[in-house]
C-alpha cells in the first residue's frame, strides 16, 4: 500500500470534528445538514451497522431565529404520567429555560428511531454561547456551512454608508425632511 | 422695480430662507426647502425663491432604458426585496419609524403594502431597532416575552405583485 492509498485510509475511517454557527439560522432546517454528519450519511462508505458517524460541535445555539410567529406557536408537549399531567410548553419559554434544547430536539427528531438515536446524539455537543472547551474545539478539522444568512442591522452600518448607498425614491420639492 | 414673482410663492408655501446679509427676521416657518436669490441688473432688482436640491439626488438610481415606463419607481427597478435590505427600507421612512405617505414615496398601492409589510418585518424581526418611537425598546433583546429571540420571515409568502 502506497502511502497515499494509506492516508486515504486513514481519512476514511476517521472521526471528524465539524463545527456549526447555529446563529440566525432555522433550527429544524440545520437539523437535517447535521443529522445526516452525526450518521455519516454524507460518507460513501456508509451502512446502519457501519459506526462511521461524525461529531458536531454546534455554537450560538441561544441566537437561532424561527420563522414568523414560530416562537409563540410551537408547543413542546409533556405528560407526567398522572391523571391531569400534560403540559405545553411553548417555543420561547423552553428557550429562556434552556437555550440548547429547542436545537437538541430537533436533532433528535431528524434521527432515525430507535435505540441508535441515544449513541448518535452523543455525538452532538451543543453550546448556548461562543464559549467551547478547548480540548473539544483542538478536534476540530471542519466548519460546516451556514443555511441563511446572518441579517445585518441598520445600527452595523455607518452613517457615510447609509448615505451611499444608492436610493430609490427621492423626496418631492415641498416634502419638508422630518 | 421689483420682481416678487417667487417671493409670494415661498409665503405660500410656508417654507423661507433668508442668505443674504441683514435678513434674519423669519415670518413664517423655516423648513430650508427654497434659498432667496437677490440677483441685480442696471436698476432692475430680481428676488427669487429657488428649490434646494434634495439630499437624495446625488445617489439616486436612473435607469434610461425603464425611464420611459409609466409605472413607480419600484417597479421600474423590479427589484426582489427582502425584509433584510434595511438599506433600502429605511428610505421609506421617518427619522421616528413611520411609514412615508404615498403623497412623497410616489409608490403605486400594490407597491406601497408590500413596502409596509417588509418593513413591519424588519421592525419584528429587530433588524431597524433605532428607527422607532421614543418610547419603544431600542434594544430587541429586552424585548417581552417571545418578541426578545430572533426571527426571520419568508417573502415568497406575501401576496405576488
Ligand atoms: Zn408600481
Amino acid at each position: 500500500m502506497s502511502a497515499y492509498e494509506r492516508v486515504k485510509q486513514w481519512n476514511t475511517f476517521a472521526r471528524i470534528w465539524h463545527i456549526y454557527d447555529a446563529k440566525w439560522q432555522n433550527p429544524f432546517d440545520s437539523a437535517k445538514v447535521i443529522s445526516k454528519h452525526i450518521q455519516g450519511l454524507h460518507k460513501p462508505i456508509y451502512h446502519p451497522l457501519n459506526n462511521c458517524g461524525d461529531h458536531v460541535i454546534v455554537f450560538n445555539s441561544r441566537h437561532i431565529a424561527l420563522p414568523g410567529y414560530e416562537w409563540k406557536k410551537r408547543a413542546y408537549f409533556h405528560h407526567t404520567g398522572y391523571p391531569g399531567g400534560a403540559s405545553w410548553t411553548l417555543a420561547w419559554q423552553l428557550h429562556e429555560i434552556n437555550p440548547t434544547l429547542v436545537m437538541q430536539k430537533a436533532v433528535k427528531w431528524e434521527l432515525p428511531r430507535g435505540l441508535s438515536k441515544f449513541g448518535l446524539m452523543a455525538r452532538l455537543h451543543i453550546f448556548p454561547d461562543e464559549e467551547i472547551p478547548e480540548e473539544l474545539l483542538k478536534n476540530v478539522t471542519s466548519q460546516l456551512r451556514q443555511l441563511r444568512p446572518v441579517p445585518r442591522t441598520l445600527d452595523s452600518y455607518s452613517d457615510k454608508e447609509i448615505e451611499e448607498f444608492p436610493k430609490v425614491m427621492d423626496y418631492p420639492n415641498d416634502y419638508i425632511l422630518k | 422695480m421689483m420682481n416678487i414673482h417667487g417671493l409670494t410663492k415661498t409665503l405660500a408655501s410656508r417654507s423661507f430662507q433668508s442668505v443674504s446679509v441683514g435678513r434674519n427676521i423669519h415670518v413664517t416657518a423655516t423648513s430650508f426647502l427654497k434659498q432667496i436669490v437677490e440677483q441685480k441688473q442696471g436698476k432692475t432688482l430680481t428676488i427669487e425663491a429657488v428649490y434646494q436640491p434634495s439630499p437624495r439626488s446625488s445617489t439616486l438610481i436612473k435607469l434610461p432604458e425603464v425611464e420611459d415606463k409609466e409605472c413607480c419607481s419600484l417597479c421600474k427597478l423590479d427589484l426582489p426585496i427582502k425584509h433584510t435590505d434595511v438599506l433600502i427600507l429605511s428610505q421609506f421612512l421617518r427619522s421616528d419609524g413611520c411609514m412615508l405617505s404615498r403623497r412623497v414615496t410616489k409608490l403605486c398601492s400594490k407597491q406601497q403594502m408590500r413596502m409596509s409589510n417588509l418593513v413591519s418585518m424588519a421592525q419584528k424581526a429587530g433588524l431597524m431597532s433605532k428607527l422607532n418611537p421614543r418610547n419603544s425598546k431600542k434594544n430587541p433583546k429586552l424585548r417581552y416575552g417571545e418578541k426578545k429571540f430572533n426571527n426571520y420571515w419568508d417573502e415568497s409568502l406575501m401576496r405576488p405583485l
